[in-house]
C-alpha cells in the first residue's frame, strides 16, 4: 500500500511533464478535424435535373451521366444507370426513369439487372402512392413488370437476395405476387428474408383475403425478430373490419397474436382501433387509458395479471445457467473450480434465501469514489431494510470487503449469510445463480441491467431470463441525505399484452421502432378492450 | 540511412573484422542453442497441451466447414453470391467489380454466416480497390513526373566533364549494405540470447481470433522482433506455444520467411513457457487483474499474450494465468497517464514489447510510457483551453442577458457601445486616474 501511494503521489507530481514529452514527439497534438457533413449532393442533382420535369433529351441524359461520372469518385460507367434510376425513387418521376430507359435502348444498351430492379422499386412506390389496390396499376405497368421479372428469371437459374428483393416489392403490384413466395424461398439460400420483403408480401396476402398466408408470414417475422410496420396491422384491421360476423373472433386473434410475440403496436394502429370500436361499439369497445398503481387498469379497474413462469421453463433456466454463465468453455475466466465448489457448498448449507443481494453493486452504487466507511454504511441499510421485513438474505461480495469498516461489516455478516469471492472472480453470476438456486419466489438486488449474462443464454433462454429477471429484480434508487433508501421493487405483473377475465389490455407506443430494446419500462398508454360475445 | 551511416562511420574501420566475428559468434550460438535446447520447432516429440489444443480446435474447423457444404451446392451458392456482388456493385453500393475477387476472396465469402458480415467484408475489399486503383494512378503520374526528371539530369551529365562527388558515386565512404546492417543488429541480439533478461509472447490464443485479428496480431508479432532488434537493448524474445498451422504463425512465416532458419536469430517453441523458465520465475503480464507492475524486475520473466481481442473481449490470459497458478501484474496506466474519453486502454504487441524494452533501461515509467499512443491519452493543455474558452463565452452571454434584464423599461434606446466614456472630455492630468477624480467630487 504505501509503494502505491508513493506512486500515485509521483503520478500527481509528475504529470504535466508526460504531456512535456509528448510536446517533444511531436505528433501529440493532433486531434481529428470535424468531419463536414456533405449535403446530399445527388439530391442536388435531382433539383436541377428533374424538377418539374417529366423527361429528359438524350443529350441532357447524357450530360449528367458524365456530370456524375466527372464529378463523383464512386461513380463509374458500370453503376451509374442503377445510380440515375435510384435518384428518381419518388412515385412521381417513373416517367423520368422510363425516359431514362428509353435513352439507354436507344443508344443500343441494354439496362442491367441492377437498374431494371430500381425501376421495380419506383414501381412499388407508384403502387402505394396510388392506394395500393389490386388495380391500381394499369395492365400495361403490370406487363411490364411482369415482362422484366420473366427476363430476369430466365437469364439466371438461382437469383441473389438483392434481385429477389426488387423482384418481390415490383411483384407485389401485379397479379402474378404469389411468385414472391417462390422468390422468398430462393432468398433464404443466402440471407433471410428482408424486412421490407416480408412486410410488402404480407400486406399484399391480406389485402388479397389471404389471411392464411398473411398470418403465417407473420409469424415468420417474428420468428426472425424482426417487427412488423404498422401498416401491416392497419391494413389487416380494414380486412377484418369488412365481415362484421368474424370481426370479434379475428380481432381475438390479433390480440394473442399480440401477446405470444410480445409485440408493442404504436400509436397509429391503437386509434385505427378506437375509431372500429366506435363504429362498432356494439361487438366490441375499446378505451384509451393509463395504468395505475400495481397495475390497476384506469379504466376497468382489473389489475394486470401477474408474471409467472411455469415450472418447466423455471427449472431449465435453473439448470444450465451455471454452465452456460459461470463455467463456459472455461471455469478460470470467471472463476476458479475450488471456489465453486466452495460456493456451492455454502449456498446449500445455508440456503435458500429469500433475497440475494449483490453487495459490491449496492455499495458502489452512490458513486464509486466514496470512502470505505460510506459504501458498508449502504450495503448495511440494504440489509437492514430486508431485516425489518423479516427476510432472511444471503449478500454477495468479493474478498477485499473485509478490509472495510468493522463495524459496518460486523452488522452485515450478523443480518445476512456472506459469501465472498475471489477478488478476482466475477460475483454477478454466483448471485443470479444463487437466487434461482433458491427457488421462484426469491428475489436479487441489483442495479445492473444483466445484459451480458442474458446474452450468454443463448435466443431463447434468453427471454424467460428476462421475464424472469422483470418479475425479481429490486435495485435501489436512490439514498436519501438522512441515509433513508429508496428502493424500485420488481413489477410483478405482466407488460405486454394480454387478458384479464374478459377485457384485453394492449400496450402502445409513439413510434414504430425496429430493433425493440430490451428493458423493463411500463409502457405509459394502455387500450382496454372488451369484446362483447 | 543517412543516421546509420554516420553512426557506423563513427565506427571506422572496426566495421568489417566486427561483422566476421558476429557470424562466427551467431554460429557458434545456433549450435549451443540447437544442442542444449531441443525444444527449437524442429523437434517434434514434446506435446504442449495448449499447442495441441488448438491444432486440434482448428482442425475441426476447417474439415467441418466444407463437408457441410457438399461440392455441388457451393458451386451454386457461389454462383448465387457472385450475381449477388454483381447486382451490389452495379447499384453503386460499397463493393468491388466482379473482376476483382480473386478464389481466396471467394474462399472467405463462403464462410461468412450472413448478408451483413459478407456486405461488411464487400466494403473492405472495396476500399482495397479502391486505394489500388489511386495507387495506380499516382504511380503512372509519377512516373511521368520521373521520366523528366532524369532526362534532364542525363542532360546535364552530358554537358559536364567533372568527377560527380556524393553518395553513389565518387565518394569516400564505402558503401553499407542492408544485409551488414542486419548482421550487426542480429549479433547484438545474440549477445543478448546470452545477457538479457527473457521476454515471452504467449502465441496461445489463436482459436479466440478471428481471421482478420490473427493477421493482425502477426503482423504485430514481427513488429515485436523488429522494434527488439533495433532497440539498442533488447530482450532475449521467446514466442512460445507456436503452432505453426495457425492463421497467425503462417501469416508471420510470410512476413519473416527466415524465421525458423537455424542461423535466424529467433526463439520459436511449441513448448509452453512454464517447462522452459522456472514458474516462479514468470510474470503474466494481463490486464484483467488487479495487482500493478511496480517496478520492473530483472529476474522476472514476463509473458506477454499474443492476441488482438477487438472482438472478443474475454479474460483469457487472465484464466491461462490464473489456471498455471502464475504472478500476474498490469501495467500502471491510470497511475501515470490522464486516459482521454473514447478509445479504450488497449495497446498492441508491439507498443508493449517497447514500453518494456525502455523500462528495462531506464527503470522510469515515464519514459517507457511515452509509446502509449498519445491519441489516447488527455490533452490537458487543450482541455483546459477549452473550458476556459467555454466559460468566457457562457459568462459574456450571461451578463449581456443580466443588461437586459435590469434596463427593461429603457431598452430601447440603450446602445450597443460602451457608454460611459462617450462624454468624458480627454484630460490629460486626469487621464487614468479615474478613482482619484470620484474620491474628489
Amino acid at each position: 500500500m504505501k509503494v502505491m501511494s508513493r506512486f500515485l503521489r509521483y503520478s500527481l507530481l509528475f504529470n504535466k511533464s508526460v504531456f512535456q514529452t509528448t510536446a517533444v514527439r511531436g505528433a501529440s497534438n493532433f486531434r481529428k478535424p470535424n468531419v463536414i457533413v456533405k449535403v446530399d449532393q445527388l439530391a442536388e442533382v435531382k433539383g436541377t435535373f428533374f424538377k418539374n420535369r417529366s423527361e429528359l433529351t438524350n443529350l441532357e441524359w447524357q450530360n449528367l451521366k458524365d456530370l456524375l461520372i466527372k464529378n463523383y469518385k464512386h461513380i463509374n460507367r458500370n453503376n451509374v444507370d442503377a445510380i440515375i434510376v435510384g435518384i428518381c425513387n419518388e412515385s412521381a418521376q417513373l416517367t423520368l426513369a422510363k425516359s431514362y430507359l428509353s435513352h439507354l435502348r436507344a443508344n443500343g444498351v441494354e439496362p442491367n439487372d441492377a437498374t431494371l430492379g430500381k425501376l421495380l422499386r419506383i414501381y412499388n412506390s407508384v403502387y402505394h402512392a396510388r392506394g395500393g389496390n389490386e388495380d391500381c396499376l394499369t395492365l400495361e405497368e403490370q406487363n411490364e413488370i411482369l415482362e422484366i421479372y420473366r427476363n430476369i428469371r430466365r437469364k439466371h437459374e438461382v437469383l441473389d437476395s438483392l434481385s429477389c428483393e426488387n423482384l418481390i416489392l415490383g411483384l407485389v403490384g401485379t397479379t402474378h405476387w404469389r411468385d414472391g413466395l417462390e422468390l422468398m424461398e430462393m432468398m433464404k439460400l443466402t440471407a433471410a428474408p428482408s424486412l421490407p420483403v416480408l412486410n410488402e408480401m404480407t400486406m399484399k396476402a391480406f389485402k388479397m383475403q389471404d389471411i392464411e398466408l398473411g398470418w403465417k408470414l407473420l409469424h415468420q417475422m417474428l420468428d426472425e425478430r424482426k417487427q412488423p410496420k404498422c401498416e401491416v396491422f392497419l391494413t389487416y384491421l380494414d380486412i377484418i373490419a369488412k365481415d362484421l360476423k368474424t370481426l370479434p373472433g379475428e380481432l381475438d386473434k390479433f390480440f394473442i397474436f399480440l401477446k405470444t410475440h410480445d409485440v408493442v403496436i404504436t400509436t397509429k394502429t391503437a386509434n385505427a382501433i378506437n375509431e372500429l370500436a366506435s363504429k362498432h361499439h356494439k361487438l366490441f369497445s375499446c378505451t384509451l387509458t393509463n395504468l395505475k398503481r400495481q397495475g390497476k387498469c384506469g379504466s376497468c379497474g382489473l389489475h394486470l395479471e401477474n408474471v409467472s413462469l411455469s415450472d418447466v421453463d423455471f427449472h431449465r433456466l435453473q439448470d444450465v445457467f451455471l454452465e452456460k454463465v459461470l463455467i463456459r468453455k472455461d471455469v478460470f475466466q470467471k472463476s476458479t473450480p475450488e471456489e465453486l465448489k466452495r460456493f456451492t457448498e455454502y449456498i446449500e448449507r445455508t440456503g435458500p434465501y429469500d433475497c440475494v443481494i449483490d453487495g459490491l453493486n449496492v455499495a458502489y452504487s452512490m458513486g464509486s469514489k466514496k470512502p470505505p466507511q460510506a459504501l458498508a454504511n449502504l450495503l448495511a441499510s440494504v440489509v437492514k431494510y430486508f431485516k425489518n421485513r423479516n427476510k432472511h438474505v444471503l449478500v454477495l461480495g468479493r474478498n477485499h470487503m473485509n478490509k472495510w469498516p468493522q463495524k459496518a461489516m460486523q452488522y452485515v455478516k450478523n443480518n445476512a449469510a456472506v459469501f465472498l469471492a475471489n477478488d478476482l472472480s466475477q460475483d454477478d453470476p454466483f448471485m443470479l445463480y444463487a437466487t434461482l438456486k433458491s427457488g421462484q419466489t426469491t428475489d436479487f438486488f441489483s442495479r445492473d441491467f444483466m445484459r451480458q449474462h442474458a446474452h450468454l443464454l443463448g435466443p431463447d433462454l434468453k427471454l424467460i431470463f428476462r421475464r424472469w429477471q422483470q418479475e425479481h429484480q429490486y435495485s435501489l434508487i436512490t439514498q436519501t441525505e438522512t441515509g433513508k433508501i429508496l428502493v424500485k421493487e420488481p413489477i410483478r405483473y405482466l407488460i405486454c399484452a394480454h387478458k384479464v377475465q374478459d377485457h384485453w389490455h394492449i400496450p402502445y407506443k409513439q413510434e414504430y421502432e425496429q430493433h425493440v430494446p430490451d428493458s423493463f419500462e411500463i409502457p405509459e398508454h394502455w387500450m382496454c378492450i372488451k369484446i362483447n360475445k | 540511412m543517412l543516421k546509420i551511416l554516420t553512426r557506423v562511420y563513427g565506427k571506422g574501420s572496426a566495421i568489417r573484422p566486427y561483422v566476421r566475428t558476429s557470424a562466427y559468434i551467431f554460429r557458434q550460438c545456433s549450435n549451443w542453442e540447437s544442442g542444449i535446447e531441443k525444444s527449437v520447432v524442429t523437434s517434434k516429440e514434446f506435446k504442449n497441451p495448449f499447442a495441441q489444443k488448438t491444432t486440434t480446435a482448428t482442425e475441426n474447423d476447417h474439415v467441418e466447414s466444407p463437408a457441410l457444404l457438399s461440392l455441388n451446392e457451393k458451386e451454386r451458392r457461389l454462383k448465387v453470391l457472385q450475381l449477388e456482388v454483381d447486382i451490389a456493385n452495379q447499384e453503386g453500393r460499397r463493393v468491388p467489380s466482379l473482376d476483382f475477387f480473386n478464389d481466396e476472396h471467394w474462399e472467405t465469402v463462403l464462410t461468412l454466416p450472413s448478408k451483413s458480415a459478407r456486405m461488411k467484408y464487400y466494403g473492405f475489399l472495396w476500399q482495397v480497390e479502391m486505394k489500388k486503383q489511386a495507387k495506380q494512378r499516382k504511380k503512372e503520374e509519377r512516373a511521368v513526373a520521373t521520366q523528366e526528371r532524369l532526362d534532364k539530369l542525363r542532360e546535364e551529365r552530358e554537358n559536364n566533364e567533372h568527377i560527380i562527388y556524393g553518395l553513389g558515386h565518387v565518394s569516400m565512404f564505402l558503401r553499407i549494405y542492408d544485409s551488414t546492417i542486419n548482421h550487426w543488429m542480429n549479433h547484438r541480439l545474440i549477445r543478448a540470447m546470452q545477457f538479457s533478461p527473457k521476454l515471452v509472447l504467449d502465441c496461445s490464443y489463436d482459436e479466440y481470433m478471428t481471421k482478420r485479428e490473427a493477421e493482425n496480431a502477426a503482423k504485430q508479432l514481427m513488429l515485436c522482433f523488429a522494434d527488439n532488434r533495433s532497440h539498442d537493448d533488447p530482450f532475449d524474445l521467446h514466442y512460445c506455444n507456436v503452432n505453426l498451422n495457425t492463421p497467425c504463425m503462417q501469416k508471420l512465416q510470410r512476413y519473416i520467411p527466415t524465421m525458423l532458419n537455424i542461423d535466424f536469430p529467433m526463439n520459436v517453441h511449441q513448448k509452453c513457457f512454464t517447462e522452459i523458465f522456472p514458474k516462479e520465475n514468470i510474470v503474466y503480464l494481463t490486464p484483467h487483474c488487479r495487482t500493478d507492475l511496480v517496478e520492473y524486475n530483472h529476474d522476472d520473466v514476463y509473458v506477454v499474450g499474443a492476441m488482438v481481442d477487438t472482438v472478443n473481449n474475454e479474460p483469457l490470459s487472465l484464466a491461462k494465468a490464473k489456471r498455471l497458478g502464475l504472478r500476474m501484474a498490469r501495467l500502471p496506466l491510470d497511475n501515470y497517464l490522464q486516459w482521454g474519453a473514447g478509445s479504450g486502454k488497449s495497446l498492441t504487441l508491439n507498443q508493449m514489447i517497447k514500453i518494456l524494452l525502455d523500462l528495462k533501461q531506464t527503470g522510469d515509467w515515464m519514459t517507457a510510457l511515452r509509446h502509449v499512443p498519445r491519441r489516447k491519452l488527455l490533452d490537458t493543455q487543450m482541455e483546459s483551453d477549452r473550458t476556459k474558452r467555454f466559460l468566457t463565452k457562457r459568462a459574456n452571454q450571461f451578463t449581456v442577458h443580466l443588461d437586459r434584464v435590469m434596463k427593461e423599461d429603457e431598452s430601447e434606446e440603450r446602445p450597443n457601445v460602451r457608454s460611459h466614456k462617450k462624454n468624458m472630455e480627454f484630460n490629460l492630468s486626469t487621464w487614468g486616474s479615474k478613482r482619484k477624480q470620484n474620491q474628489r467630487s
